[in-house]
């Protein structure tokens, strides 16, 4: 099985690693590429021929307000790509993907969480990313949902981006963490990952835009149209994010 | 009095006379109330395409097919009661277009089939409205759920009566919103 899903990553990210390729012979010099840092993985493997700047979605934003040099923006939620182009500081973004939260334990699960409700009943210490962090606001978005913001009085640590919260959890450092489902699978071997219901989940949708300083910005449309392409998406797929949301009926 | 709130109060005043008492209290949700809009709401979602994957099936004729209509159409109007009530509060509520529902294989390759599976899900979402109903502190919302939990046993009942299954019990188990999620979670996608 784990051999199986191996492969079936390997097979798209090779097919979107070769469209990318095409893209790359095209450009001189490699693209700045600022991106949530859920993206991380997916991004470097699709196309390591890139400079890439991965953090908090929130960092990204402000460093690009500031005049930072990137070319391509890839926000984790579609408030930090809006402001920005409501700035006139990037192009109309597009969503490219979407994903679920999900909650990580320590494989040794000290704390013995089974369900989100758990978190609740039992004394627990929780990390999640600060309130301004994609990720950070997601959580809390579930947490009201499922009537459970009383938990946020568990929280020990709040953290600049998801990766800082799955380390934490996969170090042991934290008995529980709310991360994005791609991010628990990069480290099933040492987190366990607790579904969150599906009526409980958050809207997190990626949105992607032209910076508009870049001065590789047919480079930079080119590597979008990419990433929507139909390898872009089943590479990203491969990572286990979602597909394109469907429009409003 | 400033011409919004004006208009807040005349909107509020007009749920009422329209009997949705609920919109005009909703701003005084508490987190538990919410939950259970949240989970309401998607449970609604849930039935009206289940009502609507059954008569496209044609899997029944006459009062039958007219039962899973009324069904279809109740899940459509208890959905845009929930979405008022979460919208007032200030949240976001969710699209059908957020979820991906979940079928099992020849769910509606029959009418048993389908009934059974609908009945499952009416029982967890009557329990979880019952639920809800014993412990909202907000009288309209109380008023509200009731109204949900009465309607929800009408369908069982009547998904009841077209399987020739059993469907009346003297007391029905109200849920907690985990148990009544867990009840549903394979269907939710």
């Amino acid at each position: 099985m784990v051999r199986r899903l191996a492969l079936s990553i390997l097979a798209a990210v090779l097919l979107a690693t070769s469209a990318f390729a095409a893209t790359a012979r095209t450009q001189a010099e490699p693209l700045t590429i600022y991106a949530a840092a859920s993206l991380t993985d997916v991004f470097r493997s699709l196309d390591p021929g890139q400079r890439y700047s991965f953090a908090g979605s929130n960092t990204l934003e402000t460093q690009i307000k500031n005049g930072a040099p990137a070319d391509i923006f890839a926000s984790a939620a579609p408030l930090n790509t809006q402001r920005l182009f409501k700035a006139g500081l990037v192009d109309k973004p597009v969503t490219f993907t979407a994903n679920r939260l999900t909650l990580i334990v320590p494989r040794s699960n000290p704390a013995d969480i089974h369900s989100v409700y758990d978190l609740r009943r039992k004394p627990v210490k929780l990390v999640i990313a600060g309130p301004a962090v994609p990720v950070g606001g997601y959580t809390r978005t579930v947490l009201r949902k499922m009537g459970l913001t009383s938990v946020l009085s568990k929280v020990v640590s709040q953290e600049t981006d998801v990766r800082a919260v799955t380390g934490k959890v996969a170090l042991g450092q934290a008995d529980a963490g709310f991360v994005y489902v791609t991010d628990a699978r990069a480290v099933s071997d040492q987190v366990t990952a607790i579904r969150i219901p599906a009526w409980a989940q958050p809207r997190v949708r990626y949105e992607i835009a032209v910076v508009s300083k870049s001065t590789k910005k047919a480079a930079a449309q080119a590597w979008i149209k990419t990433l929507l392409s139909a390898k872009g998406q089943a590479a990203l797929k491969s990572f286990g994010f979602l597909p394109l949301p469907k429009a409003p009926s | 009095m400033n011409r919004r709130r004006f208009l807040i109060g005349t909107l509020g005043a007009g749920a009422v006379t329209l009997g949705a008492p609920w919109l005009a209290s909703a701003g005084a949700a508490t987190d538990d109330e919410l939950a259970f809009a949240n989970f309401g709401l998607s449970s609604e979602f849930l039935l009206k395409d289940f009502y609507a994957k059954a008569l496209e099936a044609k899997l029944a004729t006459g009062v039958v097919r007219g039962d899973l209509r009324r069904g279809r159409s109740a899940s459509a109007q208890h959905a845009k009661a929930l979405t008022g009530l979460l919208t007032g509060a200030g949240e976001t509520p969710a699209a059908e277009e957020d979820f991906a529902f979940v079928w099992p294989e020849k769910t509606f390759a029959t009418l048993s089939s389908a009934t059974t599976t609908g009945l499952v899900i009416l029982r967890g979402v009557l329990g979880a409205y019952q639920s809800a109903a014993a412990t909202v502190s907000e009288p309209s919302y109380r008023v509200l759920y009731t109204s949900l939990a009465a309607s929800i046993a009408q369908q069982i009942g009547a998904l009841a009566a077209a399987s020739g299954k059993a469907g009346s019990e003297s007391f029905p188990a109200a849920l907690d919103l985990e148990t009544a999620s867990a009840a549903l979670e394979n269907y939710l996608g």
